[in-house]
């Protein structure tokens, strides 16, 4: 499946596909630093969720599960030395994405059951995965 | 764990070999375990492959199974369990909340959640237990 059709925006912003398809592991985990399992709070208990988070699709949950991991959270999208950032998408107020800052300043994704790729954060944005609501950071280690 | 024993389906027990999306019969089961008719592969089929192009790239296990084409298939009830269960076999996907909305049981360790190869092997392991899969 090709990905480009659901987020215009990389026409304009470019970007870099990094890796092949994989069902192993989804945008979620690939900003928490994982690749190997499926990070969602599904009411029917499939997705790994962090345990004390609430299991809801919020992004006050989304929000919280970042926290366990040592995020918190920031206004400022910017690239600074020594912080590691992920930024949540929303659509209609409903957590759909998440995308992890690089040390070069660009982001990276997991689209889905697609790719990974390096891109910037407003190419992602529109109609499929909306725009960014949140930004945390942590100590880059 | 739940490991409860379902009824298993009368409707669907003709002879023809089991389909799978990629169009190969699936190795057939055991006497009497509920069989799928042509047809109803086909339709399985058809509703597998639009699913998977029209999903599109959604992280939210939430949106995958309010598609309307995989809820079609969660109304094919117990007759699509041995497809299902092939298609964990053979190429894992997110066929869980299908199984799990199907048969009421949940064979999947709370620790192996969000792992797809282990909770396909959880799956083929209880439809072995349950004589859906030989």
């Amino acid at each position: 499946m090709s990905f480009y059709r659901y987020f215009p925006q990389l026409a304009h912003t470019g970007c870099r596909i990094v890796s092949a398809c994989s069902r192993e592991y989804n945008c979620i985990a690939w900003a928490a630093g994982e690749q190997d399992r499926w990070w969602w709070p599904d009411a029917n208990d499939i997705g790994y969720w962090p345990a004390d988070v609430p299991r809801e699709e919020t992004i006050d949950a989304f929000i919280r599960a970042y926290q366990t991991l040592g995020f918190a959270s920031c206004d400022d999208a910017t690239l600074e030395p020594g912080s590691e950032k992920v930024a949540i998408y929303a659509l209609a107020g409903k957590p759909i994405h998440a995308a992890r800052q690089l040390s070069n300043g660009r982001w990276t994704s997991k689209l889905g059951n697609c790719e990974d790729i390096e891109h910037t954060l407003d190419g992602l944005t529109g109609s499929t995965y909306g725009s960014v609501v949140q930004i945390m950071r942590r100590p880059r280690i | 764990m739940a490991t409860a024993t379902l009824p298993h389906a009368s409707a669907d027990t003709v002879s023809t070999p089991l389909w799978t999306t990629s169009g190969t019969p699936v190795p057939t089961g055991l006497t009497g375990q509920p069989r799928i008719s042509q047809l109803s592969g086909e339709k399985f089929h058809r509703l597998a492959a639009q699913w998977r192009a029209e999903r599109g790239p959604t992280s939210s296990i939430s949106q995958m199974a309010m598609h309307p084409a995989y809820q079609q298939i969660i109304g094919m009830g117990l007759a699509v369990l041995p497809l299902l269960l092939h298609e964990l076999a053979t190429e894992p996907d997110h066929w869980f909340w299908a199984l799990k909305a199907i048969t009421g049981v949940d064979p999947v360790p709370p620790e192996s959640r969000g792992r797809i190869r282990a909770m396909a092997e959880a799956w083929l392991r209880w439809g072995r237990q349950q004589g859906y899969l030989s």
